[in-house]
């Protein structure tokens, strides 16, 4: 997983260094060892092959489309048709929407994780592949069952592109009416979940049938691997379609018991954009004015967090509110005006948790325990995040752990209070993120605890010296002649 | 407990000399420490924010300072004003309060104190409040006495006119401008006591200092060399005046014009040439007693009228020619509006239309001063009674700035520091005449036999006499905490009201406005609104406006004014013109808030009328036949169509904002809208806040042909 980070590291470098003018021969001898290493790199993702003995018996596949999310659930029955013990399989994602996608994990009956790693297979140079390890090998002729979950950002698009205020949000889906598999499925069935009776149109493909939210197809049998058709739905979506399109989370790490949570947020509303006027008199007195739009949402922050602050750059956002529950603080967050489509907003979020719930220490090691991203509103997306760690000066060996491959940026010194020679950064990247990221990084380091002493002996030095001065000052005659009252 | 009982026992261990010097001690830095903690009502009861509109652009150039560096933001041409003028920041503003505040920030970030920058200027007044208080014991003292002093500090720490400029969030030049102003008179008391060259140019420092922090210094360099005119006529002139006021000029004169917005005009504009003028006197005067100690009494009498004579003709003509050929620059509106408070309503809208130019009531007196406006008097009689150069200075300011906050409300402020000072010695002088006559003391008896026996009652008089200026003393206090925190304190971005169950409701419509503009609008879209948020604007929400609140270009505010006042398709060739994206307006119609666009709308009428392309807009107009400004069914039509009008009202009619009122009810003005029903053709609103105080509208494009 580090590995790969870091191979994704040096060839930005080497085609920064590229783009710089220079001699043929250098150029050549750069494209040179630009293909040779993307030889190497490809080389460097593990090769696997599509075993013929994996049969999918039956898929149990839901598609949820009530949010802005794309989130596809898949019962499969995976079934070892070969002679040899099958150790794991292979998930497969159409070229079309590969980019769109956020997450993939799979759970087996016992709703256990299982392993999961990115992975190529051979002349599909187009689909992303991934591998998921078994818990117990599968022996020749038995099936087990496992659930997958991917989930996709943006993959439903507005359609109309702009509404007026009045009206309601329309969303086309794009997908395959077959599960995509490397393996052949015997028996499948989808149900499209949209929690709406407003359908435009969708695909009509027998066997179907239409209920109260939901579309089901199927069953169909004996499909081929990597089958696509176009299954369509173009439906009434209202839920908030909001991107954060950037987020700055700054976890500020004191020994003094206290670790400070910052978070810079840039939100847009991706849905329809607003055509037209927005007439505030129609949206105060009709509440269904505006139905995409969207006045406020919730973010959950730990139970433990105080000290809570909601701002922009102009000052203390004054529309929001606070409710302390058992297991989390509910911020309802309003931001200055309701968001319609294309207009964005920006907000910093900061609180205080205590650190004994979340640093752990023997020693001088430390191993502080949080998460690489909290919860923002429900069925989040986010386009990119910046993590940023700052631990107290002098914390030496640090080792980062993250549940899932992220791009580490330089580290870099933070100066503050009573500081230095600076508190020691780490920031790491990742693009595309939803709710299933909101997991624990571990990060190792080693602190000196007489280090602690440093700050307030600080303070004790300064206060010293200066009353040393003032004493100084008051105790000896510095003027060249005494002057007139003295002499009196 | 322990602590008394240790106090009590250490106490008597310290000499008097010593008690007093601690005692004196602790009252000025409570006082110090007072003067910043009863700034702060406003950090506390919303938060630590930037107030009203010029404070905006100061912290915006401040950021733009402690950003860029020093020589970028002297060299920077701001495209985001005056569109499409745009403005030369850096020679154009007083630079010493951005200055000094990157300079603070530049430090902690040295110190590694990782303190914002807009926390530096919130709490930058509060902070020169204390430092002020501080000078104004130090040039007490100089006056009177170290008493006088702390009473004079005491009374400043807290007085509601100088309170009024300088609350945490009013980031404004006055701010740090009273500090430099007292400083400088401080450094002047000392160097015509001493007549040293170290205190003259100390004076002539802190008047840099002045210079480089407010415009009001004018008043400054009027008020020296009145003092020393004073001084000459009552022929207190002496070599220590003449070294104090030569030295203060010369290099006074050279620092002041390296402030590029000041430039040649100490020695070219009228209002500075006082200064000159009494410079060359001096010379003169001090080369007559030269001479007059050198020539007999009869040739030096010829000598002296050829001279004056002739200095006279040549001064005389000499100005004529330079004031005719422009090298003098005229004498500005604001200067005649001193000298005569009705010149600028006549001449000069835009200066009038500014609520802190207006004249002062007599009340505002009352309620800045308090008690200061009864001990003033007192206080002069006692300067009198002890006349000292020292004395004549303060009697000269005190009554210049009389005069000078009579005229303009805004110069209150430089009025209080000098009735405190005075104050102070009044009361520090009646206290100590009276507190003496309380206890009587039986060792002096013998000796002030005489006088005593004239007197009857003479401790109980004096008893309650102490006990009279020591409620006056009290009330001042009170008065000052509640004006403070009742007029002073209010950030005017953020308004708070009382709902009927006496719940807080605060109306943050200004910001939410900005941040929609920031945030929805296109980087370069430009930005119509009448000049008074023009700085809240490019602060706030980094938008281009056409004019703002640095009223330097008439004729371009008077378009702007001309637009809000013509219908809309004349209105739409103004916008086009001036290349307008957006329009945004204040409308105080839903929530009462009174200080709304409609309000000011006479007098973007009457600026808008004032230049040669608004002949056609006529105050008139706006009037109904009986000469009222009605925005009822029964007001001028030219009013119900006018643009501003149909922006503020724009889909209002059908609103019910009072319980048993019809629709449409404007509820600053009391009276239901006249015309109610209509749509916009050339605009679209854009956004509305939530209490309707801020309107925006888009200006939609020119259609296309054929349609």
């Amino acid at each position: 997983m580090m590995a790969c980070t870091s191979a994704h590291h040096r060839r930005r470098c080497l085609s920064n260094v590229k783009s710089v003018t220079m001699p043929v021969t250098t150029k050549i001898l750069f494209c040179i060892v630009t293909v040779l290493y993307i030889v190497i790199k490809s080389e460097s993702l593990s090769v696997d092959n599509i075993s013929s003995d994996v049969k999918f018996k039956n898929v149990d596949r839901t598609i949820d489309l009530t949010s802005q999310l794309v989130k596809i659930t898949s019962k499969i029955t995976l079934e070892n048709s070969g002679k040899s013990p099958v150790k794991n399989f292979l998930l497969a994602v159409e070229a079309s929407t590969k980019n769109n996608l956020a997450f993939v994990g799979a759970k087996d009956n016992s709703n256990k994780d299982l392993r999961i790693a990115e992975t190529t297979v051979k002349g599909y140079d187009n689909v992303k592949f991934w591998r998921v390890e078994l818990k117990e090998t599968l022996n020749a002729g038995s099936t087990v069952s496992i659930t997958t979950d991917t989930v996709f950002t943006k993959a439903l698009q507005p359609y109309p592109t702009a509404i007026t205020q009045q009206e309601d949000q329309l969303v086309k889906y794009t997908g395959n009416l077959y599960v995509y598999s490397p393996y052949y499925v015997t028996s499948q069935k989808t149900n499209v979940v949209i929690n709406t009776k407003n359908v435009e149109s969708f695909t009509k493909i027998k066997p179907f049938s239409q209920q109260d939210g939901t579309i089901q197809y199927g069953a169909y049998s004996n499909i081929a691997p990597f089958t696509e058709k176009e299954l369509s739905v173009h439906y009434k979506n209202n839920s908030p379609f909001l991107t954060v399109t950037r987020i700055e989370r700054l976890i500020e790490v004191s020994h003094w018991g206290n670790i400070a949570i910052e978070e810079l947020i840039e939100v847009e509303h991706t849905g329809a954009k607003l055509k037209g006027p927005f007439s505030r008199y129609d949206y105060q007195q009709d509440h269904h004015s505006g139905p995409a739009s969207v006045r406020s949402y919730k973010t959950f922050l730990p139970a433990s967090a105080s000290d809570v602050y909601y701002r922009d750059t102009n000052g203390n956002i004054s529309t929001s509110n606070m409710k302390i529950k058992k297991d989390s603080v509910e911020l309802d967050l309003r931001p200055r005006y309701p968001l319609f489509g294309g207009w964005r907003t920006h907000y910093t979020l900061g609180y205080n948790v205590p650190s004994y719930e979340y640093l752990y220490h023997s020693g001088n090691d430390y191993l502080l325990k949080m998460r690489v991203i909290d919860h923002i509103f429900d069925d989040m997306q986010v386009d990119e995040l910046t993590t940023k760690i700052i631990l107290p000066e002098g914390s030496t060996g640090i080792k980062l752990n993250v549940p899932y491959p992220v791009t580490r940026l330089a580290d870099s010194l933070h100066y503050t209070y009573l500081d230095t020679k600076g508190r020691p950064v780490i920031t790491f990247k990742k693009t595309n993120l939803v709710e299933n990221h909101i997991q624990d990084f571990q990060l190792r380091y080693t602190f000196p605890r007489l280090l602690m002493l440093q700050e307030p002996l600080l303070v004790v030095g300064f206060l010293y010296a200066l009353f040393l001065c003032v004493i100084i000052y008051v105790r000896l005659d510095f003027s060249i002649h005494k002057s007139e009252h003295h002499k009196e | 407990m322990t602590v008394e009982v240790q106090s009590k026992m250490k106490l008597p261990q310290l000499t008097s000399d010593k008690q007093l010097t601690f005692i004196k001690l602790s009252v000025l830095s409570m006082a110090a420490i007072l003067s910043f903690a009863t700034r702060l009502f406003s950090v506390l009861r919303f938060e630590s924010v930037i107030h009203e509109f010029d404070p905006y652009f100061n912290y915006r150039t401040t950021r733009y300072l402690t950003e860029e560096g020093f020589y970028k933001f002297h060299n920077w041409f701001d495209d985001r004003a005056w569109y499409p003028l745009g403005r030369i920041i850096g020679g154009t503003i007083y630079p010493g309060l951005m200055v000094t505040s990157a300079t603070l920030y530049n430090i902690m970030q040295f110190l590694n104190i990782t303190i914002d920058i807009r926390n530096v200027c919130v709490f930058l007044a509060p902070f020169f409040s204390s430092l002020t208080t501080i000078v104004t014991y130090l040039l007490t003292k100089e006056l009177k006495d170290e008493g006088a002093g702390l009473v004079a500090a005491a009374m400043i720490a807290i007085v509601p006119g100088y309170i009024s400029r300088s609350v945490a969030g009013s980031y404004d030049n006055e701010g740090i401008a009273i500090f430099c102003m007292l400083l400088t008179y401080y450094f002047w008391i000392k160097a015509v006591n001493t007549g040293t060259i170290l205190w003259a140019t100390m004076t002539a420092l802190a008047y840099f200092y002045m210079v480089s922090s407010w415009g009001g210094y004018v008043f400054l360099i009027n008020l020296i060399p009145l003092h020393v005119l004073a001084l000459m006529l009552l022929g207190r002139f002496s070599a220590r005046v003449y070294v104090a006021y030569s030295t203060l000029y010369c290099v006074g004169t050279i620092l002041s014009m390296q402030i590029s917005f000041v430039g040649f005009q100490p020695v070219q504009s009228s209002e500075h040439m006082l200064a000159l003028g009494t410079f060359g006197l001096c010379q003169l005067y001090a080369f007559t007693q030269y001479l007059r100690a050198h020539l007999s009494p009869a040739n030096f009498e010829l000598m002296f009228k050829a001279l004056v004579s002739t200095l006279l003709a040549t001064l005389g003509t000499a100005a004529v020619v330079l004031t005719l050929t422009g090298k003098i620059s005229p004498w500005t509106g604001r200067f005649y509006s001193l000298l005569d408070p009705s010149y600028a309503k006549n001449h000069i809208p835009i200066i009038a239309s500014v609520s802190e130019h207006q004249p002062t009531s007599w009340s505002s007196f009352y309620f800045d001063l308090q008690v200061l406006v009864f001990l003033f008097p007192a206080g002069l009689y006692f300067c009198f009674s002890k006349l000292t150069d020292a004395n004549i200075f303060i009697i000269l300011y005190g009554v210049l700035s009389i005069y000078f906050a009579g005229v303009m409300v805004r110069l209150m402020l430089v009025l209080a520091p000098v009735m405190c000072i005075v104050s102070g010695v009044a009361a520090s002088s009646l206290l100590s005449l009276h507190v003496k006559d309380i206890e009587p003391k039986v060792e002096k008896h013998e000796k002030k036999k005489k006088h005593e026996n004239n007197l009857v009652f003479r401790s109980e008089v004096g008893a309650v006499f102490v006990c009279v200026l020591g409620c006056l003393l009290m009330s001042y206090v009170f008065h000052c905490t509640w004006v403070t925190s009742e007029a002073y304190s209010s950030p005017s971005i953020v308004l708070s009201a009382r709902a009927h169950d006496g719940a807080r409701i605060i109306f943050d419509d200004f910001r939410e406005a900005y941040t929609w503009l920031k945030m929805n609008t296109p980087e370069n879209a430009k930005v119509m609104s009448w000049w008074d948020y023009g700085y809240q604007i490019t602060a706030m929400a980094n938008r281009t406006v056409i004019v703002d609140n640095n009223t330097w270009n008439n004729t371009h505010i008077s378009r702007v004014g001309q637009a809000m006042a013509s219908t809309e398709e004349k209105a739409y060739e103004i916008m086009q013109e001036l290349d307008v994206d957006y329009v945004l307006v204040i409308f105080g119609g839903l929530v009462g808030y009174s200080s709304d666009d409609i309000n000011k709308f006479l007098w973007m009428v009457r600026i808008g009328g004032s230049t040669e392309r608004g002949a056609h807009i006529r105050e008139a107009d706006y009037y109904t036949g009986a000469g009222e400004f009605r925005v009822d069914a029964a007001g001028s039509q030219t009013l119900l169509n006018c643009l501003m009008y149909k922006m503020s009202y724009y889909k209002f009619g059908l609103v019910y904002t009072e319980g048993g009122r019809p629709p449409g009810f404007d509820r600053v003005r009391g009276a239901e809208i006249g015309n109610k029903d209509f749509n916009l053709d050339v605009l679209e609103e854009a956004y509305t806040t939530e209490h309707w105080l801020v309107r925006i509208y888009k200006v939609k494009p020119l259609p296309n042909r054929g349609v």
